[in-house]
């Protein structure tokens, strides 16, 4: 009994240490593609995904779908992303080597990858026959709003929302009537659902959701440019595929598709 | 530090505690007389929420008490209240996902209570409402007592249907679960680690409490109820 114990442990870590060995002789057949983007940009790239998948046989993409920062901090802490798209140039700004923003020294950007992907705008998105009557994002102050659904301190809509309401003046006064959501697709739900009366969202997920917008922010109200900037991580088992859908994403088949919903690109 | 988690996570358990008190000892004495079959039923039904993932109970409590529900859109008109995105709504959730602890541990004691003490006091005369506050509660108190503390356990510590229903807004809604999230999510680890270690504290009273609470029934009392 204790012989065919000790063969059937000896099988198993021998099989155990076979698969530990990492495949690199193996040729670009059944890659698998893992892409961290930003939740604003899941309808679009699920599409986009299809299209690459169809273009490139044997790679599969597997997206993650979040809020910039918590996508940020995964990869972080050591989570596989070969592709990284944020909301905003902060997170990326967070993980590139040299960069002013990077105060915790992290290096994760591949050098020459970085890549301007779309432009979006913030606006003021209501729910099915706009309860509340809201009609722009001064209004948010006054006593018709009872509450209004943002992203938070760690999501870049959250971020740009903070923004444009302090230059607005009206940031610490709406305070108590803001609940937080942690990525731009809950705070649409928030509206969706009516349990917001009204909610700060991208112009394309505020498209996506069928929800009326009544109020876009311009660049006197928010002076950072909405861009979502493209990366490959260093970590990438498979850069070249990872380059080839950043590039595919700046394509004209990648931007017909962004464009679509209401992303524009920019230069 | 802002406070207003502690007093607020304290008031929702507090409130859903007394409800679950009185609705699962009602439920457990009422289904624990019933035949075997229905019991059965009843019994999965009422068990449900204490395993379903608490995002499937906030997701179906959104839909049937949001502003677009039947429930909510009537309560909204008359009593131009809203039911969800308040503080109190985190009650409806933490009443949902605690009631089965109530329930089943009554369930247990009020299973294991001896009926010939019903019977005894029966004899003597006394009315069955009587029986069930003078002999039947003090003899199965231990098991009353411990569900009610686990059922509160459950409620205080509330996160996944409570941050759906409730939302997130500090000094309003937030609740010591929600707001840990949220200041791990937006890097304020320092201010996060209090509210750990705050809420550590509590769980531990909670669990000591139980803990002195798990002896066995004493049949003894309940004669000595009956010779009063």
């Amino acid at each position: 009994m204790k012989n065919l114990l000790a063969l059937l442990t000896i099988l198993t870590l021998s099989l155990a240490a076979c698969q530990a060995q990492p495949a690199e002789t193996d040729p670009v057949e059944d890659v698998e593609l893992y892409v961290f983007a930003a939740a604003s940009l899941t309808e679009t790239f699920e599409e986009i995904g299809k299209l690459f998948e169809a273009a490139n046989p044997g790679v599969k993409v597997i997206f993650t779908f979040d809020s910039s920062g918590t996508l940020k901090t995964q990869i972080e802490e050591g989570a596989i992303a070969d592709v990284f798209v944020s909301a905003a140039q902060k997170q990326i700004n967070e993980l590139e080597a040299g960069n002013a923003a990077n105060t915790a020294g992290l290096d994760f950007v591949l050098a020459g990858s970085r890549v301007n992907v779309v432009e979006n705008k913030v606006t003021l998105a209501v729910p099915t026959g706009n309860p509340a009557n809201v009609q722009s994002f001064a209004e948010l102050a006054s006593d018709t709003v009872s509450i209004i659904a943002l992203g938070n301190a760690d999501v870049p809509v959250g971020q740009y929302s903070e923004e444009l309401l302090t230059n607005l003046g009206i940031w610490e006064q709406i305070q108590p009537k803001i609940t937080f959501g942690s990525n731009v697709k809950e705070v649409t739900t928030w509206v969706s659902e009516g349990v917001a009366d009204c909610g700060i969202v991208y112009k394309t997920d505020a498209f996506s959701a069928g929800l009326e917008v009544v109020d876009e922010a311009g660049s006197d109200l928010l002076k950072t440019p909405v861009v979502y900037p493209g990366a490959v991580m260093k970590t990438s088992q498979n850069p070249t595929v990872a380059q080839a859908f950043l590039d595919f994403l700046r394509s004209a088949e990648g931007q017909t598709v962004l464009t679509s919903v209401g992303f524009s690109i920019p230069d | 530090m802002d406070w207003f988690p502690l007093w607020n996570s304290l008031r929702i358990a507090a409130i859903s505690t007394i409800v679950i008190f009185f609705t699962g000892i009602y439920a457990a004495w009422s289904i624990a007389k019933l035949p075997r079959v229905l019991k059965g039923i009843l019994d999965v039904i009422l068990t449900l929420p204490l395993v379903l993932p608490p995002t499937v109970v906030g997701f179906f409590l959104l839909k049937l008490l949001g502003p677009y529900s039947m429930i909510g859109s009537f309560i909204l008109e008359t009593a131009n209240t809203r039911l969800v995105m308040e503080w109190y709504s985190a009650i409806f959730a933490s009443v949902v996902v605690a009631f089965p602890l109530m329930y089943r541990t009554a369930r247990g004691a009020f299973e294991s209570f001896d009926p010939d003490l019903h019977s005894a006091g029966q004899t003597l005369g006394m009315p069955n409402w009587k029986i069930f506050w003078k002999i039947v509660l003090p003899t199965t108190r231990q098991g009353i007592l411990a569900g009610t503390v686990l059922a509160f356990a459950r409620a205080l510590g509330e996160y996944g249907a409570t941050s759906m229903i409730s939302g997130y807004t500090p000094g309003r809604t937030a609740t010591i679960s929600t707001t840990v999230y949220q200041l791990w999510r937006t890097g304020n680890d320092a201010e996060a680690y209090m509210w750990v270690l705050t809420n550590v504290a509590i769980s531990f009273v909670v669990l000591l409490t139980i803990n002195s609470l798990e002896a066995r029934q004493s049949p003894k009392r309940a004669i000595q109820e009956m010779e009063r």
